[in-house]
């Protein structure tokens, strides 16, 4: 204590520790007190005395968040794509920078127009990977490859016309796949599609060698569509001797080699000694392998090669068991006898393509039927079921000894006088088409007949010659008929013309005509089509009304009966298509017409 | 001429970035040889940006995005140096600041103001949100294609037009497409 008597406030023993506590007096730490006492218990008994209150203050010290805001590096996917030699050799034009010429005569009837600038549509066709690429890299490929309109449109590749979007689509198809059934109706392009996806492939260096198999026919016809729609390809035609055969099979500088089905099956062990293998082997009319016990379908599976490709319009032509034929060559054991009809397209579809031109003409008119089912006359009738039962008679009493030939002569004398009867001359059926054509001429119109027979057609000219009609058929001279074809063409007082189906039905441009008549029909419908074709085409300038001449309870009737029960198989098999059939009777159908037993066993078909 | 060789000739590269509702950016890269057959591809596996992310980069997230998470990962992947860098998106332009290559904005028709005819090839227009400033582009006519480059940028213009000549009637707006669908396939596969 201090000489005044005051406590010292001692700085000593009451301390601040902000950090750590809160002190707080009950009283004001300057009243004089005494904190020093001389012994404690003086100590205990001085008041007042301070409390101190602590507030702890200490908590959780204030915790630092870092983020990183630079995350790693995303993952991923990488593929490289094998780039091909092209089959061009070095030193010679890019492959895929080629300039062509274009061509002086295309076929307007497989293309659209002339190639568009490069400024026009939008539409592109992509290549997409078939089911079976499983692979992701592999199915990558494709899905990047360029457009098909990228390639055409932009000069990479020249083509006399710019194909429509189906057929590019049928590129598109063909393209990536290792087995594939183009299998699009007559006259819609097959083979400009397969020459296209052969081309490409070619370019892209995909493919360095590749074998066409057609039938004998079309080999300049192949020859042509080669020259027109791939002007840059070399290509060999096999022909000639064996020795030159031999050599045509040895040249390597050509990329692509036509080769009709028998001199294939001719030169099979040339193919085999030789070691050819090609990348890529075409059959045209591929229905021709149908039959896998055949030497045909034998020899073309021989041929060794990475991909196969097989064109037809009538994938099935008889029974299921033509498309597993096929398939033969294709992937063998993928389709088997046993499958149901259902079962079988549905397997088959990832590997066929096929459309049908009402489809995918849309821009084509429309082509409407007619069925005109005429009752023969009287006379008429009386004279068909005579010469019927005469006929039947008479195949009877030849038992086995009766051929393929004795029906077939039947079937044809029925038919006649289906069209006319011979002994009176008279014809349910022309009156109803002297009719029809009165209609057409007095409207201006331009009519097409179609027979199969000469006679018929010069029987219904003379009857016709008030319309003054114009004959085209094989009794007309050659050198006259393009004169004919001028002259309907032009001449507006010709109204009619009448046709064979052998001289008129393929290659002739009537689009002008807007009806077609089938006086009598032919044993397979393809042949029909065909002369229905000259007119329903390409600048078709209206729809075209086809009628069909059918007599009742005759042979006629018998023979559409049998075509249409085929016609169900191939709908059965091709659902999702129009129904199309493109074939004709069988040995066994022909005999079947009259419940006959064809020397190959009985008959379950008759009608 | 080797396997090698080929690859060798000269390449383009396109470059885009698609926008996924659920899985976020997906960056897709795609060489073409000169006859646009595909070389190499590489894509990204989805990109999202985190919600710090979102607020700490604030505007410049998209850039960062679009041209070095995704860009610069995908570009530097590939073994193939192209010509020329191609993209149709706008954003993806900021690849460039990370490469030596030049990168050139595909226009398409509808981006391409009525103004910018074809009599003025040359012209400076806004194609980014009225909001968003200082983005500039240059653009111009390339054969039958409209590009773009930025307008700081403006040196690239001339190397792309020597580069490109040769490939002038391309499409160069096509390939996208390609590599939208390899993208949808690949992840398709991957998930798979």
């Amino acid at each position: 204590m201090d000489p005044s008597g005051l406590t010292v406030f001692s700085e000593q023993i009451v301390t601040w520790t902000p950090s750590l506590e809160v002190c707080a007096f009950d009283v004001d730490p300057r009243v004089e007190i005494s904190l020093l006492p001389s012994t404690w218990a003086e100590s205990e008994l001085r008041a007042p005395r301070p409390r101190l209150h602590s507030i702890a203050m200490a908590g959780s010290l204030t915790g630092a968040v870092s983020l990183s805001l630079v995350a790693a590096k995303p993952k991923i996917l990488s593929f490289e794509f094998p780039q091909f030699m092209s089959w061009r050799k070095e030193g010679t034009a890019p492959a895929e920078t080629l300039a062509v010429d274009e061509l002086a005569s295309p076929t307007p009837c497989l293309a659209a127009e002339p190639v568009a600038a490069p400024d026009a549509p939008a539409a592109r066709t992509r290549i997409k990977p078939p089911g079976d690429v499983i692979k992701l890299e592999d199915r990558l490929f494709y899905m990047l490859q360029p457009s098909l309109e990228t390639l055409i449109g932009e000069g990479a590749l020249s083509f006399p016309f710019h194909p429509f979007p189906y057929q590019f689509e049928g590129v598109a198809f063909l393209y990536p796949r290792y087995a594939a059934i183009l299998a699009d109706e007559m006259g819609l392009g097959k083979t400009m599609q397969a020459i296209t996806a052969l081309r490409l492939l070619l370019h892209a260096g995909e493919l360095r060698t590749a074998l066409l198999v057609c039938p004998k026919p079309l080999v300049t016809n192949w020859q042509r569509e080669f020259s027109q729609w791939a002007p840059e390809l070399p290509v060999t035609v096999i022909e000639g001797d064996q020795a030159r055969r031999r050599w045509q099979w040895q040249q390597t500088e050509t990329p692509v080699k036509i080769a009709n089905y028998e001199l294939l099956q001719r030169d099979r062990d040339v193919v085999a000694d030789l070691g050819l293998q090609f990348d890529l082997v075409v059959l045209d009319e591929a229905q021709r392998i149908k039959n896998r016990a055949s030497a045909t379908s034998q020899c073309v599976r021989a041929v060794p090669r990475r991909r196969s490709w097989a064109l037809t319009g009538t994938p099935v032509e008889n029974s299921p068991q033509d498309l597993v034929g096929i398939f033969e060559f294709l992937a063998p054991g993928y389709l088997n006898d046993e499958m149901k009809p259902r079962r079988m397209g549905k397997a088959a579809s990832e590997y066929v393509l096929r459309r049908t031109k009402d489809k995918v003409l849309t821009e084509l008119p429309p082509k409407t039927f007619r069925d005109a089912e005429v009752d023969l006359s009287g006379p008429q009738r009386q004279t068909y079921q005579l010469a019927e039962e005469e006929g039947v008679l008479k195949l009877t009493e030849m038992g086995p000894q009766a051929t393929i030939q004795h029906v077939f002569e039947l079937v044809l004398r029925l038919k006649q006088i289906c069209n006319f009867d011979p002994a009176t001359g008279e014809s349910s059926k022309f009156e109803r088409l002297a009719a029809d054509l009165d209609e057409v001429a007095a409207s201006g119109r331009k009519a097409i007949i179609f027979s199969q027979w000469v006679s018929t057609l010069e029987t219904i000219s003379s009857r016709l010659a008030p319309l003054r009609p114009l004959s085209y058929h094989g009794r007309i001279p050659a050198n006259q008929r393009d004169g004919i074809l001028e002259e309907f063409r032009n001449d507006p007082s010709r109204h009619v013309m009448l046709l064979s189906y052998g001289a008129g039905g393929v290659g002739l441009n009537l689009q002008f005509a807007e009806y077609v008549f089938l006086f009598d029909r032919w044993w397979n419908p393809a042949v029909e089509d065909q002369a229905i074709n000259r007119a329903h085409r390409i600048g078709a300038a209206g729809p075209v009304t086809v009628t069909r001449f059918l007599a009742l309870d005759t042979i006629e009737q018998r023979i559409d009966q049998v075509l249409r029960e085929k016609r169900e198989i191939f709908d059965t098999i091709f659902s999702d298509v129009e129904p199309q059939q493109k074939t004709g009777l069988t040995q066994q159908e022909i005999f079947g017409l009259f419940k006959l037993r064809s020397p190959n066993g009985p008959i379950d078909l008759a009608a | 001429m080797s396997n090698g060789d080929l690859k060798s000739q000269a390449a383009l590269g396109f470059f885009t970035v698609l926008e996924h509702e659920q899985q976020g950016l997906i960056g897709g890269y795609l060489i073409l040889n000169q006859a646009g057959r595909p070389l190499e591809f590489h894509c990204t596996a989805p990109v999202k940006a985190n919600r710090a992310q979102q607020i700490l980069f604030g505007p410049t997230l998209e850039s960062y995005l679009y041209g070095e998470q995704i860009g610069q990962t995908l570009l530097g992947k590939s073994s193939l140096e192209p010509l020329v860098v191609c993209t149709d998106v706008e954003l993806a332009l900021t690849v460039r600041d990370y490469i030596s290559l030049p990168v050139a904005l595909v226009l398409t028709d509808e981006e391409i103001p009525k103004q910018a005819s074809a009599e003025s090839p040359s012209c400076i227009w806004r194609v980014d949100a009225a909001h968003r400033a200082g983005s500039h582009l240059n653009q111009f006519a390339l054969g039958r294609n409209r590009l773009a480059v930025p307008a700081h940028r403006e040196t690239d213009r001339q190397m792309i037009s020597d580069r490109l000549e040769n490939v002038a009637g391309l499409d160069l707006s096509e390939p996208f497409e390609r590599i939208r669908e390899a993208v949808e396939e690949a992840h398709k596969g991957t998930r798979s």
